[in-house]
Formats: C-alpha cells, sequence, structure tokens
C-alpha cells in the first residue's frame, strides 16, 4: 500500500497542471459561490413615494429632525429609489422591479407634527424572494424613527407636566396657552385662610407636585421597558469567519479527494496495471485503500495550507474569535479524516468508472450537487439534510467548523468523525467490490 | 515436471462464454504455442493461467514462479522504466539487482518516462517486468506485434533460453512462420474451446 500510495504522490507531482487545476479550480468553485451568495445578500431595490412633500427637516415638539439623513440610513439596508409617483412604483412593484414601496402619505408630516395620532407609512412588498428581509429592514427602519420621535414625544410631555408643575407658557395644537402650575397653586392657596375644604385641596396639590415631580423617568421607562445597548464589534469579518473557513476547506477537499481518489483508481485500470496487480501483487482491499490515503494526505497537506493562510490572515488583520492556531493539531486529524472518507467516495466512482476520463468527469459532475446538498439548511427542505447526511461534504464541514470553533470541540468532532469513518467505510467497501470485478 | 497445471478453467464475462473447460499441462523444457482467431479466448486463458484473472469454474496450479506479458502494455506511463522495474520488484518481493540487469539487456533507457518509450520499448519493459524474480514460467500474450524483426528474434531467444534451462513458455501468437521454428508443440483455441 506504501508503495502505491508513494507511487501515486510521485506521478501527482509529475502533473504539475493537472494539480494546479485541482487546487485553482475548487478555489474558482469556492469564489462564484461566494460571490452568488453575495448577490443573494445584495441590497433589495425599494422605491419612496413621497406624497406629503417631505421637507428637508421637520421640527417635533422641540426635537429637530434631518429627513434626508433618515432616509440615507435606509439607503445603507436597501437601494432606495426616489422620484417615481405612485403610479410608477405600482407598476414596477407588479414587475418584480422593485421589491417593496413605502409610501409616505399627504398629511404624514402634520399628523406627526401635532404629536396627538400616529401617523402611518405605506408598506407594499412582494411576496417571497427577499421580502420578509425587506419587511425586517423596514421594520427596523420605523422602530429605529420610532425611538427617535418617542424621545421628542416625550420631551413635549415633559415639558407639558412641567408646566402643570412650575406653571408658565405653552402651545398646544398651535395656541398659546398660560399655565399657573402647581407651585404657584400652592403658594395661592396658602395665602388664604385655614379652611378644612382649602386643607384638603393643599393636600391634593402637594400631593400632585411630589408626583408629577418623578414623571420625567417613568415616562421614559414606560416608553422603552427594555433597551438595546449595542456594544462596539468584536470578533471575526464574516470573510474571516469559521464558517467561512469550514466551507473553504469541505469545498476544496471534496473536489479535490473526491476527484483525485476517482482518477487515481480509474487510471490503474486505464493504464491496465490492474491485472498485474491482481495476480496477488496488490489485493483490492490495498489498492482502494492505497487511494483512500492518496485522499488523507493530499487533505492534510492542501487541508494545513488553506487553514495557515486563513491564520496569517486573521493575525494580520488582528480579529478575534477562534483558536487559528491553537486547534491546527485537532483540525489536522480532521482533515486526514475527511479527506479519506471522501477520498473513499471517488474510489468508489473510480471504481464503476472504465477509464480515468470517465471517472474524472464523473467525478466533477457529483462534486457540485453533493456541496450545494450540504448548503441546503435542514428547517427548508429536510429531503435535502437527509440526503446530506448519507454523504461527507457536511460531516466534513461540521468536522472543521467545531474543530476551529466551538469552546468545547471534542463531542461534535468525535461524532462528525465517527459518520465521516463510517461512510468511508461504507464507501471503500463498495469500492473494493467495483474494483474485483473483471473487465 | 509439470509447472503450471489448468483443469476445467473456464470463463464467462455475463452470459457470454469466453472460455470453455480447458485442461492445459506445461511441463518443464517445453515451449508451447497458442494460435486461433481474434476472440478465440488466447487472452482470456493466459490471464486466468497467469492469475490476473478468476476463472468462472476450474482450477490452476501454478509450482513454479509465473512471469506474464500482456497483450496490451501494463505499466504506468508517467514513471520511468526503472522506477517501473523498482516498483514492481518490490512487490513482487524480487532483488532489486535484477532491475540493472533487465535494463541493459533489455537495452532500455532507465530515466525516461515510460509513456515517452516507443511502442516496442514499452513492450520490452512489460517483457522486463514478466522477468522480475526469474520465473520458471512464462506467459506471452502476442508479445511480438510491436517488435522489429531483431527484437522479435532475441525474444525467441530469450524464450528458447528459457525452455532449454527447465522453465517452460506459452506464446499467444499470430505469427504461424515463427512456430515450426521455435514451438515444441502448438494448440488451437477456436470458440473458447480447445480444438
Amino acid at each position: 500500500m506504501i508503495l502505491l500510495l508513494r507511487k501515486d504522490l510521485r506521478t501527482l507531482l509529475r502533473t504539475p497542471v493537472l494539480l494546479a487545476v485541482l487546487l485553482a479550480y475548487p478555489l474558482v468553485i469556492a469564489t462564484l459561490v461566494g460571490l452568488v451568495a453575495g448577490y443573494a445578500s445584495s441590497k433589495p431595490r425599494v422605491a419612496l413615494v413621497d406624497r406629503d412633500d417631505l421637507p428637508p427637516q421637520i421640527v417635533v415638539g422641540n426635537r429637530r429632525f434631518d429627513v434626508q439623513r433618515t432616509i440615507d440610513e435606509v439607503g445603507n439596508n436597501v437601494t432606495l429609489v426616489r422620484g417615481l409617483d405612485a403610479e410608477e412604483a405600482e407598476r414596477e412593484l407588479e414587475s418584480g422591479r422593485l421589491v417593496a414601496v413605502i409610501t409616505v402619505p399627504p398629511g404624514f408630516v402634520a399628523t406627526l407634527r401635532q404629536m396627538v395620532q400616529s401617523p402611518t407609512l405605506e408598506l407594499a412588498i412582494t411576496r417571497g424572494g427577499t421580502s420578509s428581509r425587506v419587511r425586517q429592514q423596514v421594520q427596523a427602519l420605523v422602530y429605529q424613527l420610532n425611538r427617535r420621535l418617542q424621545r421628542a414625544y416625550i420631551d413635549a410631555n415633559i415639558e407639558y407636566v412641567r408646566l402643570l408643575l412650575h406653571g408658565g407658557r405653552g402651545k398646544f395644537l398651535g395656541e398659546d396657552f398660560n399655565v399657573l402650575g402647581l407651585e404657584e397653586t400652592q403658594r395661592e392657596l396658602d395665602a388664604l385662610p385655614a379652611d378644612e375644604r382649602l386643607d384638603r385641596i393643599r393636600q391634593f396639590v402637594h400631593d400632585a407636585r411630589l408626583a408629577l415631580a418623578q414623571t420625567d423617568d417613568a415616562l421614559r421607562a414606560t416608553a422603552a421597558p427594555i433597551e438595546l445597548h449595542e456594544l462596539p464589534r468584536r470578533g471575526r469579518s464574516a470573510a474571516l469567519s469559521a464558517q467561512v473557513q469550514g466551507y473553504a476547506l469541505a469545498l476544496t477537499l471534496t473536489f479535490l479527494c473526491l476527484v483525485l481518489a476517482a482518477g487515481a483508481l480509474a487510471a490503474e485500470r486505464d493504464e491496465n496495471v490492474l491485472p498485474r496487480l491482481a495476480r496477488g501483487l496488490v489485493s483490492p482491499t490495498r489498492l482502494v485503500a492505497a487511494k483512500v490515503a492518496l485522499a488523507g494526505v493530499v487533505a492534510l497537506v492542501v487541508g494545513l495550507a488553506v487553514a495557515v493562510a486563513f491564520g496569517i490572515a486573521i493575525d494580520v488583520s488582528d480579529v478575534r474569535g477562534g483558536e487559528p492556531w491553537l486547534r491546527l493539531p485537532l483540525l489536522a486529524a480532521g482533515l486526514v479524516v475527511a479527506g479519506a472518507s471522501i477520498g473513499a467516495a471517488g474510489t468508489l466512482l473510480g471504481g464503476i468508472a472504465r477509464d480515468a476520463r470517465t471517472a474524472s468527469l464523473v467525478a466533477v459532475l457529483v462534486v457540485l450537487p453533493l456541496v450545494f446538498l450540504g448548503l441546503i439548511p435542514r428547517e427548508v427542505f429536510p429531503a435535502a439534510a437527509w440526503a446530506s447526511d448519507a454523504l461527507p461534504f457536511t460531516h466534513a464541514y461540521r468536522l472543521f467548523d467545531a474543530s476551529l470553533y466551538d469552546l468545547s470541540p471534542w463531542g461534535p468532532v468525535a461524532r462528525e468523525a465517527a459518520w465521516l469513518v463510517g461512510l468511508g467505510l461504507v464507501f471503500a467497501v463498495a469500492a473494493r467490490a467495483a474494483v474485483a470485478r473483471p473487465e | 515436471m509439470t509447472l503450471l497445471r489448468a483443469r476445467a478453467v473456464a470463463r464467462s464475462f455475463g452470459r457470454r462464454v469466453a472460455l470453455e473447460p480447458t485442461d492445459l499441462d506445461l511441463r518443464e523444457g517445453e515451449l508451447v504455442a497458442l494460435v486461433g482467431p481474434n476472440g478465440a479466448g488466447k487472452s482470456t486463458l493466459l490471464s486466468i493461467l497467469a492469475g490476473a484473472l478468476s476463472p468462472t469454474d476450474g482450477t490452476v496450479e501454478r509450482h513454479a514462479r509465473t512471469g506474464w506479458v500482456p497483450q496490451r502494455t501494463a505499466h504506468y506511463g508517467r514513471l520511468t522504466a526503472r522506477e517501473n522495474l523498482v516498483l514492481f520488484a518490490r512487490l513482487e518481493h524480487a532483488p532489486l539487482a535484477e532491475v540493472d540487469e533487465l535494463l541493459e539487456a533489455f537495452e532500455l533507457p532507465g530515466d525516461v518516462r515510460a509513456v515517452r518509450l516507443s511502442v516496442g520499448n514499452r513492450q520490452r519493459l512489460d517483457v522486463a517486468l514478466a522477468l522480475l524474480g526469474s520465473p520458471r514460467v512464462l506467459l506471452l500474450d502476442e508479445p511480438t506485434a510491436a517488435l522489429d524483426p531483431a527484437q522479435r528474434r532475441r525474444l525467441w531467444e530469450l524464450a528458447s533460453a528459457l525452455r532449454d534451462d527447465g522453465g517452460a513458455v506459452l506464446v499467444a501468437t499470430h505469427h504461424h512462420e515463427e512456430l515450426e521454428q521455435h514451438a515444441d508443440r502448438v494448440l488451437e483455441l477456436v470458440e473458447g474451446r480447445l480444438a
């Protein structure tokens, strides 16, 4: 087995073009998958139809709101299309060119300024696709606006309460008014002669003053029972996340090991060496084991190279989260197990195919469905997840992810390694039967 | 003394019968020719005798080390002739000293990858591989097909020398003119059956 493994490694190193393609292709695929994923998360087009001629700034209570800046903030999450009238926006929504239309109805600003009723924004949204994400983004936007307006509303209400307490001049619905205030009322009452009925009024005024003095905090607490305070950003960026690293490793190794093992085994038949080996020199079991070992060795070398590249990128970028260096030994063991398991699947393809070209082509064709099955969330399509459980890609990804990221990796690593070993044995036994099959 | 004995060996591929039950003995000091039209089952019989193919029925007894030259070249194209010989010498547990002897005897360029050798040289490499471990029985499946007259003559000399040393040689060939000169007996295989 060692002799054949050395022979295969020597052969591999003597075909640098093949080696380069085997390494570059999965990286290209990973990049394309990343771009597709990026497109899927690109900003949806949302129209803002302004039927109220929003001014650049609005004063609510004593607070001034920059309308333009608020609209620009919406543009951080969606591609905001402005300048459409209601009819145009409706047409584009129906044609699918817009995902949603936010309409500011007539009277919106006036209602807002009055601070008596809640003004309404109208949201029209398409079904499916990114609509749920857009809905969440618009809800988040309205939540943010409400939070700012709450402060204005609360400030205005507190101002009215202060007027009640201290007295003075105020304005409501555009009308000026003058308020005596509880303090002045109490002073006026104190100047009057003692009287039982007056004493009760004095007591009420005293209690009201005490109660209203607490209104400030109570109003703020009522408006926001729970406040969310966002901490400064920590951990890795998305591009360097353990998840991305896990997928990159699993995708690269799946392609590499599957194609390599399939091609290497089929090449034995291609070169007509299989009958020579079958003369008691190398048993089918050892032949399959040699190809599985080849996949394991290549997976270890390439996987460690990818992991080291990620580790350097993480160090250079000074990002935190995960243990890119401490977990390398655990990852190395996982790479060998995953590579061997995927390689066993490759040997099955190589054993079934009659020549190396067919084996390689079939392996390439098999890789993408195998990978995409593993990317479909279980809750979206359970059948795909079950199918994926019977294939090594998902388990390889989970193994790498746990090795690199989990605080307590031993449980998940052991479980996924057991899956990979079991699947590898099944594939290898089937491959052995295919190899032993006569021409 | 019988060096190789086959009894009722037969081979089918699915429903197709490639070789009817066949008996064959190869004894010390004989060179046997196996003739027959294409598809008669010659390669199947030789593969079974060599142990490269399991018979569907029957048994094969090998009482001596057996070398086999298949009809189609069977070695690693990306390895050099020397690397092929070293690899198979190790697999056959043959002395590595034989590698240089065989390279010299067959005038093979040791450091050239097999895929870059001429067809004739590749066939000679296969013969060299068959001789690893100094077998006493040599099974040759149309070994002269790609050889020039000089190489062909040398191969017959080699086969004759093996026979003269008490070995046994079985050669499948279409070259009837060579049989009379070299073969001790001739077997004819027709539609999977010895005639």
